[in-house]
């Protein structure tokens, strides 16, 4: 396991750029003592002995939920109100900017 | 007819019995928010016209409306004109309602103080120099100051039960699961309930009846029956009551005062009240923040500014933080000692809860370690909001139903909040120990007090 509870300046610069966030140097600042403060306080987990104890995926356990096949979607949109919030579009289809 | 303070079970019946109309109700209510909602800021979307023989209930904005303007109070989806409805609206609009308006809410629902809201903070109707409470303060002030007889929120971490408690309003947190959360723009997704708030516990459960049960649209939606609420109500129950010590610690002695006050009356109603052995709620907590700071960043991922709304630049302090967080604790190398961690943690929770269960039928305790707090106040607190929502984080994390009640006022005359938890899926239980405590104390005089302040 990596050291927890400690994120750098430029731990922080890497998640803003995975979560494709810009953040200011005012904000980094801030948010290095606070993500501190944060994760000091959830370290408080590893006093609770968990080994043998499984993870809860859902609160109710329900399993393998699936769409009946061929049932009609009638909540599904059409293109056209699919594209009714965007700001670019076109012949029908969403501009995304070029990535290659 | 003086329609001031009737709930929506009462109108509906009214209108029934044609002694009242849904225009006149309509007009009404939209009278009263012309008159109050400048001051209080709890509406952001208002319906201007008249929807025929219909009934109004509000929604918080994170409810995707068809046509109505739904932003989440962020500025993100400034614009953002639904061309669907959330199940809930929709349930609600083939059941003989109308969409009245638009709450204010914290942004994407982040916050227990609607201060974050990008259209400004709601005011507590009891105090305006105060916070509503949140993330669901628009409808807790709504609610509280008559503006709608009925307004649905949503609760991740207690965004129902803490403006209802800070408001003196009754809300209801279903079982995660019984309502569905299609449409609902999604924040933490294992832990987001949509659900009813309303001055009397009787539309609680008129609502209850018409939103819960399986929706095909929302795979975490159980299949189980929905009971009869309403009749459940009325039930002459006695019920065995147990209260945490734990949940105690920490909290204003005026708080724990009043609570204790309405346990001596329950006790005296003829209920057994127990002690009860708890895991502290802090845990519940850090389960809570890791969970829930992870899924935002998951949710919050896909606003890019393609498909609809605007870039993330336009995210507030509050989201970026959290999505940060979420991105830290899901990350490779860390993946295993948070999210695992507290995944394995809500196992223990779940089985803390299961436990006591099998003694009691409710576990009573405060919903809140403090009343209302004045504006600007927050930012003292470091890690404000999860400490505001220790008491009812550990609902959240079990994904267990619970309310909150008013059970009397402080000093400074604020309402304060009794929260009622329950088993998986017996709303009905909790929902007949509200109203008991409905009928035998009268909320101890909090509404009748509420409303004398909105006159129409």
């Amino acid at each position: 396991m990596k050291n927890k509870s400690s994120l750098l300046k430029k731990d922080i610069l890497h998640l803003a750029k995975l979560a494709n966030l810009k953040l200011s140097g005012v904000e980094i600042t801030k948010y290095e003592k606070q993500f501190k403060q944060t994760l000091d306080y959830i370290d408080n987990l590893d006093k609770l002995k968990t080994d043998k104890i499984p993870t809860t995926d859902h609160v109710v356990n329900l399993t393998n939920v699936t769409f009946d096949d061929g049932k009609p979607n009638v909540r599904g949109l059409t293109q056209e109100q699919a594209l009714t919030n965007t700001k670019k579009k076109g012949r029908g289809y969403f501009v995304v900017p070029k990535v290659l | 007819m003086k329609l001031l303070g009737k709930s929506l079970t009462e109108l509906k019946t009214l209108v029934e019995k044609k002694e009242v109309s849904c225009e006149e109700i309509f007009e009404y209510f939209s009278k009263r928010v012309k008159k109050y909602n400048n001051g209080l800021n709890a509406f952001l979307t208002i319906q201007e016209n008249e929807v025929k023989n219909t009934l109004p209930v509000a929604f918080k904005d994170n409810f995707c409306t068809k046509d109505i303007l739904t932003t989440a109070s962020s500025k993100v989806l400034d614009k953002y004109i639904p061309p669907y409805n959330a199940t809930v609206v929709e349930r609600l609009l083939n059941t003989g309602y109308f969409v009245q308006g638009k709450t204010n809410m914290d942004a994407w629902a982040h916050g227990a103080s609607t201060e974050t809201s990008d259209y400004g903070n709601t005011k507590n109707p009891w105090d305006h120099a105060r916070y509503p409470g949140g993330s669901s303060g628009g409808s807790a002030a709504a609610v509280a100051a008559y503006l709608t007889p009925v307004a649905i929120g949503s609760d991740t971490g207690g965004s129902i039960r803490h403006p209802s408690s800070w408001c003196g309003v009754v809300g209801l947190k279903p079982t995660y699961g019984r309502v569905s959360r299609y449409g609902v723009i999604a924040m933490g997704s294992s832990l987001d309930c949509p659900g009813p708030m309303s001055l009397f516990v009787e539309d609680i459960a008129l609502i209850m009846q018409a939103i819960a049960g399986k929706d095909s649209y929302d795979a975490t939606t159980a299949s189980i029956k929905v009971p009869n609420y309403f009749k459940s109500l009325t039930q002459p129950r006695k019920l065995r009551i147990g209260v945490p010590e734990d949940y105690f610690e920490g909290v204003d002695e005026q708080i724990k005062k009043k609570v204790d006050r309405c346990i001596d009356r329950l006790k005296k109603m003829g209920h057994e009240i127990k002690k009860v052995k708890l895991l502290s709620p802090k845990y519940a907590i850090s389960v809570y923040t890791i969970l829930q700071r992870a899924e935002v960043s998951s949710n919050l991922a896909r606003y890019d500014g393609i498909r609809y709304g605007n870039d993330r630049t336009y995210f507030g302090e509050e989201a970026k933080r959290r999505i940060m967080l979420g991105t830290y604790v899901l990350s490779h190398g860390y993946y295993d000692a948070y999210y695992k961690n507290a995944q394995t943690v809500r196992t223990v929770i779940i089985e803390d809860f299961k436990r006591v269960f099998k003694d009691v039928d409710i576990v009573v305790g405060p919903n809140t370690p403090v009343t209302a707090l004045k504006i600007g106040e927050f930012a003292k607190y470091p890690f404000f909001g999860e400490l505001m929502d220790q008491l009812n984080e550990p609902a959240s994390v079990a994904g267990i139903p619970a309310l909150s009640v008013p059970v009397g006022l402080d000093k400074n005359n604020l309402p304060i909040g009794m929260q009622i938890i329950g088993n998986y899926f017996d709303e009905e239980t909790i929902l007949n120990a509200a109203y008991q405590i409905q009928k035998e104390t009268d909320y101890f005089g909090v509404t009748k007090k509420n409303l004398e302040k909105y006159p129409d």
